[in-house]
């Protein structure tokens, strides 16, 4: 197989450089939060999750090695498979603190609800990739991307899985806009969700509930949903501008802070190594963002573009959402801080989003064969 | 491929360039937002939320200090101190409070209705404090939680010492007893530094002497996590356990005095009056303190509170009692130095005086004949001293009293101590706006009237005469010290003053007060030992004045509350006398046959047991 010399003078470092750095802050505040913890707990989470962090980057490298129009020829066939996954996880999953998410393979868990988010993007990518980007899109035309969101979307809000369910469709919207959408379905959209969003309310489980009612007032349940929020916001304030030093955060070590692995890992990071810590972390997720916008602004045709950009959204939705949510400004709803997080189905899947990234980057001047 | 149909640069690439950037821009704004809140949360309200952290992690904790000690004389422990059991829950340590707490209910801890809302409200004001929930389980309720404590989240055992008094009721009055410490009393100057719920003492010794038995608070600073568990001690600072006082009281003598008591109300107090110690104090009725110890229930407390015979008064030097004849002792040393009588001087009893329109009784109604001053005393001649008290008046009575130390509180170490009333004319007059009546001067000479003392003041009054004239200031606390045994107060024998008095004068009450037990008409033959040792004086205090013609009513017919006060004071040997005793019986009758009984098995005992000591000693030795 003959390989393009352009594709190493194109090879896109500073993605990966930018990933490494964010996963080393994240194995060393993975060390921290395990580092008050009993030995009995088996592998220490830092040590699994750099054994993930491996896996990742070798996953990078097999799907960066690939040219993304061959991955979105078979985009279908992927989004089928996880789809099916999923199924599988609803028919047979693993029931775990009362949600059915995970897959057990080979002893390991994993969760094919990671996987969707990014098989979606490309599903997505394959289908707006070879229609008139002129057109104005109405509801029908729109049809066959709403149940590319909307089959998984279904099968994961009954695991149930609310906040990967609430991320898809966040997925899905910024997606969208990227096209003309016809202004009657848009104003139809608006009216709909004013009607659902009272409606939904009726739907969802009770504990959910209580999140979004504990959002709006973290104190009116401070020992129940609230607490987790009060102790990451006393948490992360507490760091001030220097921090209270590395393995030193009361909050996190005396483990007033809850879910420090997943959910709330910045809220530890935040309060050992203060503003100044958390501004350097920031700076490197708000580059990477920029990076993977200005790989999508570059990137050759559509179907690279859309990739690119979702993957991007995909990041920084992740991004946002967990820390907007341990900074007491969004509710409560469990998506993990991509790279920081512990998880061993959210690593490797956001390894193979920025390993797409790194594809559409290196290929952006690549003559079609 | 598909790539080259659908190249950005043949669709409309501005298109996406555009809208690329304008979601960039978005982003950039997500970002900032970000900041802003970190900035705020971090830097704004950094400080106040590492406070908040602080809270969280470090609790600093009181080290309650032992209660001091208190002992006898003899060194034996009155009041010790021993463990009680409280359950606490902390609220923060437990998902469920509710379901911990119906756990409990299940192994018949004890419920409490009011208990959750009182849990719930303390969560939100001070996070991590452990709640009570039940103080002084026993320990079978103890080893229930301990071996349940799996299932028992955030609830914890608390040792907590508390008071004993080994003796129960018997020394009630002395020992006091202990209690929180109210709102009332921490507004105070008295309760500076102490702090709501602290321990402090209520009565008796306990509250006299609180300062020095109370010790000093140590704390500890710990680290604790979510589960409130101890992680780390960050400093410690040790609790000084509180002072011992030892009394000058003797326990078995304490004991002996009560059983001597026994079913009757009224004080037996005994002294020694070469150095005004006082070896023995009893009040009756009695309680016991040990109810006070973790709080003091409500029917115990309302039972207390309103009985009639006010249990909880220490009649000893709260309780004010005309003297009746005993104070015929008094009148007679004021009437010697004012040379108004000698030994020999004689008065006629035929019965009755006559002042003005009134006519006063003698006891005998058949009068005592011609008496002289030791006659009189000896059958208490309640003529000869009418005429006394016509002699002295009420002002020189009062004025000779004083010199005994009636009148004004003795200054012993026990809280709510009274004077007594000397009546003067200026007092009468100041009181009642009313001029003294000659009349009231003679009821007055043979200790009744307006004249009132305490039980102790007049035990100290014998005590002067006892030793020769030495009027001491009553000892009931020897010494403060350490638990180590270092001396931190030491309350050596205090002479108030000596009476001004003639030797032979002194000397010729004491003759007489001997009489009065070892001679034949004497009204304190109850105390003729074979030894013939005692000196005493009886008293018979009427409570109401009774009708002057109505005869022969024995003083058992009488409703026992207008019953009258029987009082008996003696001291013994007669040569150099160890120890003086004061009985008063309430309603008790007449003082040679209700209150002298009681006073010869305590001066029996006292001289038994302390010739068996010195017997054992001499083996020893």
């Amino acid at each position: 197989m003959k390989v393009d010399r352009r594709l190493f003078v194109n090879f896109d470092w500073v993605l990966p450089t930018l990933v490494l750095l964010i996963c080393c802050i994240g194995l060393m505040n993975l060390y921290s939060v395990g580092y008050n913890l009993p030995d009995t707990q088996g592998t220490p989470s830092y040590v699994r999750q750099s054994y993930w962090i491996v896996i990742g980057f070798m996953m990078m490298i097999v799907v960066l090695s690939v040219d993304y129009h061959f991955i979105i020829r078979y985009a279908y066939i992927l989004y089928a498979l996880s789809v099916g996954l999923l199924l599988v996880v609803f028919l047979y999953g693993k029931v775990a603190q009362g949600s059915q998410r995970w897959l057990l393979l080979w002893g390991f868990s994993f969760q094919p609800s990671e996987l969707i988010k990014l098989t979606l993007i490309i599903a997505m990518a394959r289908f707006f990739s070879d229609k008139n980007v002129s057109q104005e899109w109405g509801l029908r035309s729109l049809t066959a991307p709403l149940c590319i969101f909307l089959i998984p979307a279904l099968l994961i809000v009954k695991q149930p899985d609310l906040g990967t369910t609430l991320f898809l469709g966040i997925l899905f919207f910024s997606i969208i806009i990227l096209f003309k959408i016809r202004k009657r379905l848009v104003k139809t959209a608006i009216v709909a969700g004013f009607v659902l969003v009272p409606l939904g309310w009726f739907f969802i489980k009770d504990y959910q509930r209580k999140r979004i009612l504990t959002f709006l007032n973290p104190d009116m349940d401070p020992l129940g949903s609230g607490y987790h929020i009060i102790q990451s916001i006393i948490a992360i304030g507490s760091g001030g501008m220097l921090g209270k030093g590395y393995l030193k955060g009361t909050q996190t070590q005396l483990k007033f802070l809850p879910e420090q692995q997943t959910d709330f890992v910045f809220s530890v990071f935040a309060e050992e190594w203060g503003f100044l810590g958390v501004a350097v972390l920031l700076f490197l997720f708000f580059a990477l963002v920029l990076w993977g916008f200005k790989i999508a602004r570059r990137s050759r045709d559509l179907s690279g573009m859309l990739i690119a950009y979702g993957v991007t959204v995909y990041i920084f939705w992740g991004v946002f959402i967990n820390i907007g949510m341990v900074l007491g400004i969004l509710p409560v709803v469990g998506i993990p801080l991509p790279f920081l997080s512990y998880g061993g189905s959210s690593m490797v899947v956001l390894m193979m989003g920025v390993g797409l990234l790194m594809n559409v980057s290196m290929r952006r001047f690549v003559l079609q064969p | 491929m598909l790539g080259s149909r659908n190249s950005l640069n043949r669709h409309e690439p501005g298109n996406f360039r555009k809208k690329l950037k304008i979601l960039a821009w978005l982003v950039m704004a997500a970002f900032a937002l970000l900041s802003i809140r970190l900035w705020y949360l971090q830097v704004i309200n950094g400080e106040a939320l590492r406070q908040r952290s602080e809270n969280n992690r470090i609790r600093v904790q009181e080290i309650k200090p032992l209660r001091g000690l208190i002992l006898d004389t003899k060194g034996r422990i009155l009041v010790d101190n021993q463990p009680s059991f409280d359950v606490s829950i902390i609220p923060e340590a437990t998902k469920d409070i509710a379901a911990v707490l119906a756990k409990l209910d299940d192994l018949h801890v004890q419920s409490d209705t009011q208990r959750y809302q009182k849990v719930a409200s303390t969560t939100t004001n001070r996070p991590f404090v452990p709640v009570k929930l039940e103080q002084n389980i026993g320990r079978d309720k103890l080893a229930v939680v301990e071996t349940n404590s799996l299932n028992l989240p955030g609830v914890i055992i608390d040792i907590v010492p508390v008071r004993k008094y080994i003796y129960g009721p018997t020394m009630a009055h002395i020992l006091g007893y202990v209690g929180e410490v109210s709102n009332a009393e921490l507004v105070t100057d008295t309760y500076k530094g102490y702090k709501s719920g602290d321990i402090v003492g209520k009565y008796g010794i306990e509250r006299y002497l609180d300062e020095y038995l109370r010790g000093k608070s140590g704390g500890e600073q710990v680290e604790v996590n979510v589960d409130g568990r101890k992680l780390k001690i960050l400093g410690r600072v040790d609790s000084v356990p509180g002072y011992n006082v030892v009394l000058t009281i003797d326990a078995d003598l304490q004991k002996i005095s009560r059983d001597a008591f026994t079913g009757l109300e009224g004080v037996v107090a005994v002294m020694n009056p070469r150095d005004g110690s006082v070896l023995a104090m009893v009040s009756k009725p009695s309680f016991d303190p040990n109810l006070f110890n973790r709080g003091i229930t409500e029917d115990n407390w309302n039972r207390l509170s309103s009985d009639s015979l006010s249990p909880m008064q220490n009649r000893m030097i709260s309780g004010q009692y005309p003297p009746g004849s005993t104070y015929k002792l008094i009148v007679a040393a004021a009437a010697l130095e004012e040379g108004l009588i000698t030994e020999e001087t004689t008065f006629t009893c035929n019965g009755t005086f006559k002042m003005g329109n009134r006519t006063f009784r003698c006891w005998k109604k058949r009068g005592h004949g011609s008496v002289n001053l030791h006659r009189a005393i000896v059958e208490s001649c309640d003529v000869y001293f009418y005429n006394l008290g016509a002699l002295l008046g009420v002002d020189k009575l009062a004025e000779y009293s004083r010199k005994f130390g009636l009148g004004s509180k003795t200054g012993i170490i026990l809280p709510s101590e009274r004077s007594g009333l000397l009546p003067t004319k200026a007092w009468k007059l100041r009181r009642f706006q009313e001029p003294w009546q000659k009349g009231e001067t003679i009821s007055v000479s043979i200790g009744q009237g307006f004249l009132l003392v305490t039980p102790l003041q007049l035990l100290n009054a014998y005590s002067t005469v006892a030793n020769g004239g030495t009027l001491y200031k009553p000892r009931i606390v020897r010494e403060i010290k350490t638990a180590t045994g270092t001396m931190i107060k030491e309350f050596l024998p205090e002479k108030k003053g000596s009476l001004p008095f003639k030797r032979e004068h002194i000397d010729m009450l004491r003759e007489a007060l001997w009489g009065v037990v070892n001679e034949n008409h004497g009204t304190g033959r109850a105390l003729r030992r074979p030894e013939r040792d005692v000196s005493g004086k009886t008293g018979t205090a009427q409570v109401i004045r009774m009708p002057d013609d109505d005869e022969d009513v024995k003083s058992e017919e009488v409703r026992y509350k207008f019953r009258d006060h029987a009082l008996f004071v003696c001291f013994a040997p007669f040569d150099d006398p160890e120890i003086a005793v004061v009985v008063i019986v309430e309603h008790g009758g007449h003082g040679g046959s209700a209150a002298a009984p009681v006073a010869r098995k305590i001066v029996d005992w006292y001289f038994e047991h302390k010739e068996g000591e010195q017997v054992s000693e001499g083996i020893v030795g």
